[in-house]
């Protein structure tokens, strides 16, 4: 999977990279039992200092989503045993809440949005046949 | 044991204070961003870690030992680039390089030869005619290819261009990642290093303004754009008194505001916007809009 890291959003770097591999995860980019690569290789891939990859690898497995196997690389978990949301409700609801926080400013009401969602979702459906 | 370690280092040019009472380690395989203006004690901080300027008051230790006894042992693994370098005007680069090669056991050849074609130096040019940036280059490369286990960088990018800086940076990230060197490397533009850096400390008239990693820096600070839902709010006019807004800027029924963030971040934003009958979009901040905040912080 091809990571990148945009220097200028003042988003931490390492939070860049945890919202990408969710981001790898939720879409089956990235399958459970996938080796990452080492710390090394991707800090030299991304030429950022290795402590933000550590410090992304360290996250994602505290959330359930990497899992460490003592002298063997980080491996993608399998989500159905892990316990952990799953990353593809916890991708959609972070967009979903982006869109409700935009119908509050836009003054719509949640019926509204609502119909404005299900009418896109249906068109989305329609394209997919 | 840390490369470097001070404790209330005092350091006095006159009456003007350089360090005041200044206490900091520096942690193995750490790469720290030494900010702060002009005057700040930056290169006073650099000079004292190599001994070359000793403490009026107070402790500092490089590797372990009072920077005061620096010895062959502790100096030779310290790499250093400071703002002006005095070279053998007469030698060529490629011969002050080999000339500096003799008296490293560790020289590394290979990154020499990588970085003079990255930079962009010519091996023929005589030292005394080089431009302040290719000498700045030197400096750099006299410094990095002993492979020392302590690297200080005092304003390394100042002299460069874009493109040599990038180049600089990359070489630096790869001592990081291959030989687990401790890296100082000062500036007064954050953003011109941000990408190597994993801790940053901030200098305000020889006093620690901040020290965090980078990236609490950055989750301590958002952008807060702000707008009003009636058309006129007397709150917005006259600007928010909360003592957490650093800053604000207003047009119309809209402000952006600069704020520092703190437990219970979400729950007090939702208590202003309910509070000033605002609506409230949050944006991370940039580095380049915190440095003024990291100096004024100390003044208070």
């Amino acid at each position: 999977m091809l990571f990148r890291l945009n220097r200028h959003n003042g988003i931490p770097a390492y939070r860049q990279l945890i919202d990408q591999i969710r981001m790898g995860i939720a879409s089956g980019l990235l399958r459970a039992g996938e080796e990452l690569p080492s710390t090394r290789s991707l800090s030299a891939e991304l030429e950022t200092n290795p402590m933000t990859v550590s410090k992304a690898y360290n996250q994602l497995e505290h959330d359930g989503l990497l899992l460490r196997r003592p002298g063997l690389s980080l491996v993608v978990a399998d989500i159905e045993t892990s316990g952990a949301e799953d990353p593809r409700d916890a991708e959609f609801r972070r967009a979903a809440q982006q869109l409700a926080d935009l119908a509050k400013r836009l003054g719509l009401s949640p019926t509204r949005a609502k119909r404005l969602l299900g009418e896109t979702m249906s068109e989305l459906n329609e394209d997919d046949q | 044991m840390n490369p470097f370690q001070a404790e209330t280092l005092t350091k006095r040019y006159g009456d003007k204070l350089a360090l005041d009472r200044l206490t900091l380690d520096l942690p193995r395989e750490s790469v720290t961003g030494l900010i702060g203006r002009n005057g700040s004690g930056k290169t006073t901080l650099i000079r004292t870690i190599v001994g070359l300027t000793l403490p009026d008051q107070g402790r500092a230790q490089t590797f372990g030992h009072d920077v005061a006894t620096l010895g062959e042992a502790e100096l030779s693994r310290i790499g250093s680039v400071f703002q002006s370098n005095h070279h053998l005007s007469w030698m060529t680069v490629a011969g002050q390089l080999e000339f500096a090669a003799a008296y490293h056991p560790h020289w590394d050849h290979s990154r020499q030869k990588r970085l003079m074609e990255a930079l962009e130096l010519a091996p023929k040019d005589r030292v005394g005619n080089l431009s302040p940036g290719n000498a700045q280059k030197l400096a750099v490369l006299l410094a990095i290819c002993p492979r020392p286990d302590l690297l200080l960088l005092d304003e390394p990018v100042s002299a460069l261009d874009p493109i040599a800086r990038e180049e600089l940076l990359r070489f630096l990230l790869e001592m990081v990642r291959e030989d687990d060197t401790t890296i100082l490397i000062s500036s007064h533009v954050l953003v011109d290093i941000e990408r190597v850096v994993d801790r940053v400390v901030c200098l305000d008239r020889g006093r620690l303004a901040h020290e965090s990693s980078l990236d609490d820096l950055l989750e301590s600070f958002e952008e807060w754009q702000v707008t009003s839902h009636a058309p006129v709010n007397s709150a917005l006019v006259d600007g928010f008194r909360e003592d957490w807004i650093l800053e604000q800027r207003r047009v119309g029924r809209q402000a952006e505001l600069l704020v520092r963030t703190g437990i219970q971040s979400e729950e007090r934003r939702h208590a202003f916007a309910q509070a000033h009958g605002v609506d409230v979009q949050v944006r991370p901040a940039n580095l380049e809009r915190l440095f003024p905040h990291l100096v004024r912080e100390t003044v208070q």
